[in-house]
């Protein structure tokens, strides 16, 4: 029998408030402490909210992600040869550029050049679901045997115009917490993030020291066919994405032990993704421990997904599945194993990442322990 | 993959391209619609596209709804509150949201700005999710916006049945 597709994930990298680096990322999620404070970047003050989780000195967003690509590079140990010919999939916000910033297709070609990466680049604007989708396409990519490798990247700086559209769209949670699956939950906050990964086929990750962080062994992409801008309440689509990912993977939903949630803390579009879960689950989406990490570095938009792979590669890595933060009870809704109060020992092999956007689009990514 | 339907905006005797209910100031969205439903309804009339049917939309755009966003970024900068609609406007999966609704699209939806020439990365990622297996069809929009000219696109669906 043939073995699943899978990429290996050799090299990580992220910036989020909760510091800069993988090890970082693990530790701030694994602490429980939300990052979330008064915006001090750019003026708030005709804001309705006025929270998010940014950190400070941060630099351009084209230096922080070259800085990114740079460092998950070096983690997966790839000299400049094995850049050449490397593949470039990034994830950011399309249309014109903040401030003096490249546009997008210009970002990548500069980013490119400055990291060595000569191989082709494909670059994704399509809202929360960017990064997620860039990371299924670098592991089909792969799967397909087009590339040998590929480093994915993704970046959101919160920034004053995206900070504003969710400010008018009432979508910033006002009581400057988010609360994941919770009831009394209010909305999202913003937070930075830039994150880099190198995925692999597990013949050129072979010929290298050291081993992966962890595999992807299945992805899904699939659609709602239901609003512009509200999730299916039934959570179809994206318990279609979920599937796809254990077909691909040749696993069961008993094989996942953990779903790092896309979760925002808005009302319907977490209960919507609890019906995803029970849909794509069956009887077991109950016992499954969930949480959402946005309630800690809060929603990075297009770099959501990418920023939430590591710190999911990382948490099953190490063994210890990070909080669900802001937690004020349980939503009938929501009937989920929500981790609400303290980092949760596992011995899981397999966890999901889910992501969803506007326009009905969702992602699931099936992370397996290296 | 073969095209199975192809429409532009505008064609011959096109007018002004009707609104879309809840997408303002822009002709973006728009013409994303008018183009899409005319490539649709080329291959299936009225529509709903058949339920077993999986089409991805792959919507390519260097420009995004530029209006839209230079109209945001005037506004805050001057210190002003954006209009609520405009939130959901700012990306382009909202348009593409809308079509995937009206016409049961339940494939992936994917906006991509386009590295290389716009149609040759459109395909390529469309073929990517049929090989990979998440789409059947792929409905590929081709859009962009310049400052001073007419908001114009291509629609082309994609698929492996045969053209009528």
């Amino acid at each position: 029998m043939a073995e699943p597709p899978v990429a290996q994930l050799t090299g990580v990298y992220a910036v989020s408030a909760l510091g800069r680096g993988a090890d970082a990322q693990l530790a701030g999620v694994l602490a429980g402490a939300p990052a979330f404070g008064p915006v001090r970047r750019f003026d708030t003050t005709t804001r309705r909210v006025a929270v998010a989780a940014t950190l400070p000195d941060v630099g351009t967003l084209a230096d922080e992600l070259a800085a990114a690509i740079d460092a998950a590079c070096a983690a997966a140990g790839l000299t400049d040869v094995r850049r050449a010919g490397c593949a470039l999939l990034l994830a950011v916000h399309g249309g014109p550029a903040p401030g003096a910033g490249p546009a997008p297709a210009a970002l990548a070609g500069q980013l490119a050049l400055r990291t060595g990466l000569s191989g082709p680049t494909r670059v994704y604007t399509s809202a929360c679901v960017s990064a997620s989708t860039a990371v299924a396409d670098a592991a089909a990519l792969i799967a397909r045997g087009d590339l040998d490798r590929a480093v994915v990247a993704a970046g959101y700086l919160v920034e004053p115009d995206q900070f504003a559209l969710f400010d008018a769209g009432r979508a910033l949670a006002d009581d400057g917490a988010v609360r994941p699956f919770s009831a009394g939950r209010r909305g999202l906050l913003l937070g930075d993030g830039v994150a880099a990964v190198v995925l692999e086929s597990r013949a050129a990750a072979r010929r290298r020291d050291g081993g992966p962080v962890a595999t992807l062994v299945g992805w899904g992409r699939a659609g709602d066919a239901f609003h512009p801008c509200q999730p299916d309440p039934s959570g179809t689509g994206l318990a279609h994405a979920v599937r796809a990912a254990l077909r691909r993977a040749g696993l069961s939903p008993q094989a996942v032990g953990y779903v790092n949630a896309n979760a925002t803390g808005t009302a319907q579009s977490d209960a919507a993704e609890a019906a995803a879960l029970r849909q794509a689950l069956d009887g077991y989406a109950a016992q499954v421990p969930v949480s959402s990490t946005k309630a800690l570095h809060g929603h990075a938009l297009e770099a959501s997904g990418l920023l939430e792979l590591v710190v999911t590669a990382l948490a099953l890595r190490h063994g210890e599945l990070p909080v669900n933060a802001g937690w004020r009870g349980p939503d009938e809704a929501c009937p989920l194993d929500v981790i609400t109060d303290r980092p949760r020992r596992t011995t899981a092999t397999h966890a999901l990442t889910l992501n969803a956007a506007f326009g009905g689009a969702n992602t699931a990514l099936l992370v397996g322990a290296p | 993959m073969r095209e199975l339907a192809r429409a532009c905006w505008p064609e011959a005797d096109d007018g002004d391209v009707p609104g879309v209910p809840g997408f303002v100031f822009s002709g973006f969205a728009p013409v994303v619609v008018a183009v899409a439903e005319r490539c649709l309804r080329r291959r299936y009339g009225t529509g709903p596209v058949p339920a077993a049917t999986r089409t991805a939309i792959v919507l390519v755009t260097a420009s995004g709804d530029r209006a839209s966003a230079e109209h945001v970024r005037a506004t805050v900068e001057a210190g002003g509150r954006v209009g609520p609609l405009f939130f959901y406007q700012s990306v382009p999966n909202s348009v593409a949201g809308h079509i995937a609704a009206r016409w049961g699209l339940r494939g992936p939806v994917i906006c991509l700005s386009p590295t290389g020439d716009p149609y040759a990365d459109g395909t390529a990622e469309a073929t990517l999710l049929r090989d990979d297996g998440d789409a059947d069809e792929v409905l590929l929009v081709l859009i962009e916006q310049a400052p001073d000219t007419s908001t114009e696109a291509v629609a082309v669906l994609l698929g492996e049945g045969a053209r009528p």
